[in-house]
């Protein structure tokens, strides 16, 4: 028999669909402009993509300032508070077990409780990209919005070749976040379970 | 560099025997090639010293040789001819007179001078084998198919950008470097920035280019890192540098033109060094980056696009075949039994 926690509320669901709309017009938009081709556009047309690209990076930072507000004055932010004694078994013990003992049907060693709402693997990449790519991201976005501001050389390199290298390699690592963070979300009691839990609130143990 | 050092072969054997007559100094130094630059304006040959003597200076004097009275007067801009850049141009061995007519031989100028026809590129430089590789005759016919000659009844002439008093092959010599860029874009700003000097070849009202250029993000650095001509002209496989100027409505106005893979820029601003060098340094349209430019769209490191698909494809496959495995095993049915 499982149970329910309430690990989801309003605000945070709020934002997270905020968050992933505006992923994924990012993302559309910036493999757009990357693989841009005037002959082929895809998706999206390099000015358009421009575009959009901005405001959503734009509307991305304030969706992100919320979140962050709420972490620090919510109880939602503890969940972010990693524990790094011991991380390493942790971790393990988690890829063990999506690895090998979900299939022989063991019980999960981090199982979603009333205190703890990820498992330590979700953790570490929840906080590896909403506290550290995510930021980067917008210095980077930010940055290439107003190149002005970039260090004309750095390294003996164009600085605005640099900044914008470093924006794609972390939007690659936002996409491949994107497509782990799909997939675990299918390994609830059912599929579509933890699909449910971000819409109703509540998500059940497993 | 190679068209320097070709050109002294190259003129008529007319114009040597003239060269050779006026310049003795050749003949001493042992038969070697005359310098070009500087050192060799303070010794030139003398038809040139002394036509330089009045137009190689901003202020020059005259004499009234029934008084004896003298005074100096300012040389008019245009008829200022830098001596410096004149023997630093490919035509730095010409005598003055062998472009321009008798009638300057004596001063005051006789009036006919003020009519003198002006040669243009091709009379020189056209249907000659020396000269085949510069593709003169395409340049010309580009040109009569431009703009520049249709709405100017033929008033536009090479000169109007290429005076041949201190020509040099721009993009030769400066491939896509800052230099050319900058250089290539005063020639077009000599004019188009200057409603006087428009007005020596067209009635039409100059139209001012910055407001014509706000659409472009970030005018100031889209303008400083490209040419003019790389927007307004059609773009040829042929020559280096393209002539057909279009009508400013044809111009290239969409940002993928540019910031794409298949980026014009690469047959334009970027022709001569990309037929050059092919050294991409792992980039997409690498060759741009030869002048400390990079393009959003047109440059893309090969090592990242190749390394973030195959992660996202790793990541894919792993849930792939982690699904196929649980649809077989069923564990979360079995985890809840």
């Amino acid at each position: 028999m499982s149970k329910n926690f309430y690990h989801y509320p309003v605000w945070v669901r709020l934002w997270h669909t905020t968050n992933a709309v505006l992923c994924l017009f990012l993302i559309v938009t910036g493999f757009s402009m990357l693989y841009s081709d005037a002959e082929n556009e895809l998706v999206v047309g390099f000015k358009r993509a421009v575009s959009v690209h901005n405001v959503c990076g734009v509307l991305l930072t304030l969706s992100y300032t919320v979140f962050l507000i709420g972490n620090l004055f919510t109880a939602n932010g503890r969940h972010y508070l990693l524990t790094i004694k011991g991380i390493g078994q942790r971790l393990f013990q988690q890829g063990y077990f999506y690895a090998y003992g979900y299939f022989k049907g063991e019980k999960a060693p981090f199982p979603v409780n009333g205190e703890r709402k990820f498992n330590p693997l979700q953790q570490v990449s929840y906080v590896g990209v909403m506290y550290m790519v995510i930021p980067l991201l917008f210095v980077t976005g930010w940055a290439l919005m107003f190149p002005e501001f970039i260090l004309k050389r750095f390294l003996g390199f164009s600085g605005i070749f640099l900044t914008d290298q470093f924006h794609v390699i972390l939007g690659f690592l936002v996409v491949i976040f994107l497509f782990i963070h799909l997939y675990v979300s299918t390994m609830g009691k059912s599929p579509l379970s933890n699909f449910k839990s971000i819409i109703t609130g509540w998500q059940e143990s497993h | 560099m190679f068209f320097k050092n070709l050109l002294p072969g190259l003129i008529c054997s007319m114009v040597l025997t003239f060269q050779l007559g006026a310049m003795p100094m050749q003949e001493d130094t042992g038969g070697e090639k005359k310098q070009k630059g500087l050192e060799f304006s303070l010794y030139g040959d003398l038809n040139n010293q002394n036509c330089l003597k009045c137009h190689g200076k901003l202020v020059y004097s005259i004499t009234d040789t029934v008084t004896g009275q003298s005074r100096k007067e300012l040389m008019a801009e245009h008829n200022f001819i830098s001596p410096d850049a004149f023997y630093n141009s490919v035509h730095w061995s010409f005598n003055c007179l062998d472009c321009h007519s008798e009638g300057f031989r004596s001063f005051p100028h006789a009036i006919e001078t003020r009519f003198e026809a002006g040669w243009s590129c091709l009379d020189c430089h056209g249907y000659d084998p020396a000269y085949a590789q510069y593709k003169f005759e395409e340049i010309d016919a580009e040109y009569q198919k431009s703009v520049h000659f249709t709405a100017t009844d033929g008033a536009f002439t090479c000169w109007q950008c290429h005076d041949a008093h201190y020509y040099n092959p721009l993009a030769r010599e400066t491939g896509s470097g800052r230099e050319n860029i900058l250089k290539s874009n005063e020639m077009c700003l000599h004019c188009h920035g200057n409603p006087d000097i428009m007005g020596l070849v067209t009635e039409k009202e100059l139209t001012m280019v910055l407001p014509r250029h706000e659409w472009l993000p970030d005018v100031d650095r889209h303008l400083a890192a490209v040419r003019c001509i790389d927007c307004h002209t059609r773009m040829t496989d042929s020559v280096l540098v393209a002539h057909e100027v279009m009508p400013a409505d044809s111009a290239v106005n969409t940002c993928a033109d540019c910031h794409s893979q298949n980026s014009i820029l690469i047959g334009t601003l970027y022709k001569y060094a990309s037929k050059e060098s092919r050294d991409q340094k792992g980039f997409v349209n690498g060759v741009i980056f030869n002048n400390d430019s990079y393009v959003i769209g047109a440059n893309r490191s090969k090592f990242i696009s190749l390394a973030g698909m195959l992660m996202i494809g790793a990541v894919l496959l792993f849930a792939g075949i982690h699904t196929i495995i649980r649809i077989i095993i069923k564990p979360v049915k079995k985890y809840y039994e």
